[in-house]
């Protein structure tokens, strides 16, 4: 494939430099049309710097951003049809409902009567209706971000970035309007790049994971990959909770065993102490004691309990890991 | 005891304090100018049945001064607001040594405004001053630019805004720093010029400030003294006299306190009329902005 005739969104060695901090640090990405990639990592991975530098906020300090085969890289924020929903939504707390969805519009010179239809199309589908004489302050925060995606989505872009657009709202609510956010964005023509610090948001809403850290890409690949099949420790750490296990069994190297990959035994396998106890209604954490130090084990609630109970693991569940470098090892 | 009695009660040293200096002095201004209190009535207060608002009615002297007054205020006000406005909006970009710059645009307004009315009248000098210098050295000779009426007015409306204008630009820039980044980030992904922003965003989320820029610098203005008392002492030919400054004559040249005092009063009124004036013309654009900003 001609990597310039790709349909969709393509980042090719993208950097982003200030004074001498690398925010990012030459990122290959590929999104396609009606895809939707989320950008996951802790606070400061480059994820948002990625953001703005699709979205043409910042300048690129090296690299390209090409849509459909075309570079972007040069071109203005208005000049690259995208849509962004920000953190804060960014709602102009001056206007009403209506007129936050027809300031764009309006500067874009678009006739009255054609902005009127896209308004009125754009709010029903989002079901704001009864919402649109309201100003932002006057709103709860589900329905700011739901007039903040009503905005994006409002004149067709052909890119569409989320900056960490359900950080603002509640547990219950984030879950609630995830299946919602996906039937409004995904499986359209355009890109979709999809920034959160919350894996299961990720998990939840995107077709594929791009998991950064100090500005480098570690992997990038669908939930499950990631998951089964991290190419790093840092990525192994990040992805799954309670965390995976990292244990010092070997001079040099690491064995890595997610929590709810351990199984207790009442013979055979290897020796421990129980320490703590965590109910969790469906489940329980177990923190053991063993010669490498302590675990977590993750089981179900009904499990019976040994003080002492003896632990064993598939080989398959294995992962390796150098442990000056972190890299992925072939198993020993 | 009831709420309201309550909050009354506890407001009430507030509200003493201000009557004592606000409205105490307001209602002797009242009682005085229904007196006649001058050198014939050896200055011992005789009611006059309000001959002093007869007399301010046929006063050529004092609308002249009040149509002075008005023009002073609303020439230096406006220029301010658009000189503050446009040194805010420069103020605000991220420059090199922005800081320093800050407190600099500041220093002529730091300055008492004896002392800086008193600089610009030496260097208005007529012939000593630095600008007649330089036009003598020049070839030139030196012009009296405190001897015209014309040229008068203008350098007292050009000390007022280069002494005030930071004032504004200081009152904007801080309602600038209230406009999240975001808004105009969004804006600007939907194609919008420099001008757009500024039309559409900035300057309707900073009418609250600008509202607030005007009120105080209309109310100084209308009550201009020190700068003219210093800087021209209202002539040539009373061409520069502020309300203000008849009245002060009124007392203390002519010691009429009855009449000073109508003067006052009268000057008094016309300031609320106007502050009421611009209040309501600012808020008709704003509908109460960014008081509901969203969290």
């Amino acid at each position: 494939m001609s990597p310039s005739s790709a349909a969709g969104l393509e980042l090719r060695q993208l950097c982003r430099q200030v004074g001498d901090r690398r925010l990012l640090d030459r990122l290959d990405l590929q999104v396609a049309p009606g895809e939707c990639v989320a950008l996951l990592g802790p606070s400061g991975c480059g994820k948002s710097t990625t953001l703005r530098l699709v979205a043409g906020l910042d300048p690129a300090s090296g690299g390209q951003v090409l849509l459909d085969g075309v570079d972007l890289t040069g071109r203005s924020p208005g000049e690259r049809q995208v849509a962004m929903v920000f953190q804060s939504y960014a709602l102009y707390p001056h206007l009403s409902v209506e007129g936050n969805l027809d300031l764009g519009l309006k500067v874009r010179g678009m006739a009255p009567r054609e902005r009127q239809q896209r308004i009125d199309a754009t709010l029903e589908l989002l079901q704001l209706g009864e919402l649109r004489q309201r100003r932002p302050a006057q709103l709860s925060g589900g329905q700011r971000q739901r007039v903040a995606l009503a905005r994006a989505l409002l004149r067709q872009p052909r890119i569409v970035l989320l900056d960490e657009p359900m950080s603002n709202l509640d547990a219950q609510l984030r879950e609630d309007l995830r299946p919602e956010l996906r039937r409004l964005l995904c499986g359209r023509e355009q890109p979709v790049i999809y920034v959160t610090h919350d894996q299961q948001e990720a998990v939840g809403m995107a077709d594929r994971i791009a998991l950064l850290d100090a500005g480098r890409l570690q992997q990038v690949g669908s939930p499950r990959e990631l998951y089964t099949n991290p190419a790093n420790r840092f990525v192994a750490s990040f992805l799954g909770r309670p965390a995976i296990n990292l244990l010092a069994i070997e001079p040099g190297r690491q064995l890595g065993l997610r929590p709810e990959h351990i199984h207790l035994a009442d013979d055979g396998g290897v020796a421990a102490r129980l320490l703590r106890r965590e109910w969790w209604g469906h489940q329980q954490l177990l923190w053991l004691q063993t010669q490498w130090g302590a675990l977590r084990v993750l089981t179900t609630a009904e499990a019976p309990m040994h003080p002492e109970p003896r632990l064993s693991w598939e080989r398959q569940h294995e992962l390796w890991f150098d442990a000056q470098s972190g890299a992925r090892l072939p198993p020993p | 005891m009831s709420a309201p009695t309550v909050s009354l009660l506890l407001m009430l040293p507030a509200l003493l304090l201000l009557a004592s200096v606000f409205l105490y002095p307001l209602l002797r201004y009242g009682w005085l100018s229904l007196q006649a209190s001058s050198v014939l009535t050896g200055l011992v207060p005789v009611p006059n049945g309000g001959a002093n608002w007869g007399r301010l009615l046929d006063d050529a002297r004092f609308w002249t001064d009040a149509g002075q007054t008005l023009r002073f205020a609303l020439c230096s006000v406006s220029l301010e607001l658009l000189g503050g406005l446009a040194l805010a909006l420069l103020l605000h970009r991220p420059l090199r040594g922005r800081g320093p710059l800050r407190a600099l645009t500041l220093l002529p307004w730091a300055l008492p405004t004896t002392v800086m009315a008193l600089g610009w009248r030496w260097i208005l000098n007529d012939p000593h001053g630095p600008i007649n210098a330089a036009i003598r050295s020049l070839g030139g000779s030196s012009y009296g630019f405190l001897s015209t009426p014309a040229t008068t007015w203008f350098f007292v409306v050009l000390a007022d805004v280069w002494k005030t204008m930071p004032f504004v630009a200081l009152l904007l820039l801080a309602g600038l720093q209230t406009i999240p980044v975001d808004l105009e980030e969004a804006l600007r992904l939907e194609g919008a010029s420099r001008l757009q922003i500024l039309r559409r965003l900035t300057l309707p989320l900073l009418v609250p400030y600008l509202t607030l820029a005007l009120l105080f610098r209309l109310a100084q203005a209308l009550g201009v003294f020190d700068l003219i008392q210093v800087l021209t002492g209202g002539g040539p030919a009373g061409s520069t006299e502020s309300l203000a400054l008849y009245a002060y004559l009124n007392a203390m040249r002519f010691l009429d306190f009855g009449y000073a005092s109508t003067v006052m009063l009268a000057t008094f009124l016309l300031l609320l009329v106007s502050l009421g004036g611009g209040w309501l013309l600012l808020r008709r654009h704003g509908q109460g902005h960014a008081t509901e900003r969203a969290a």
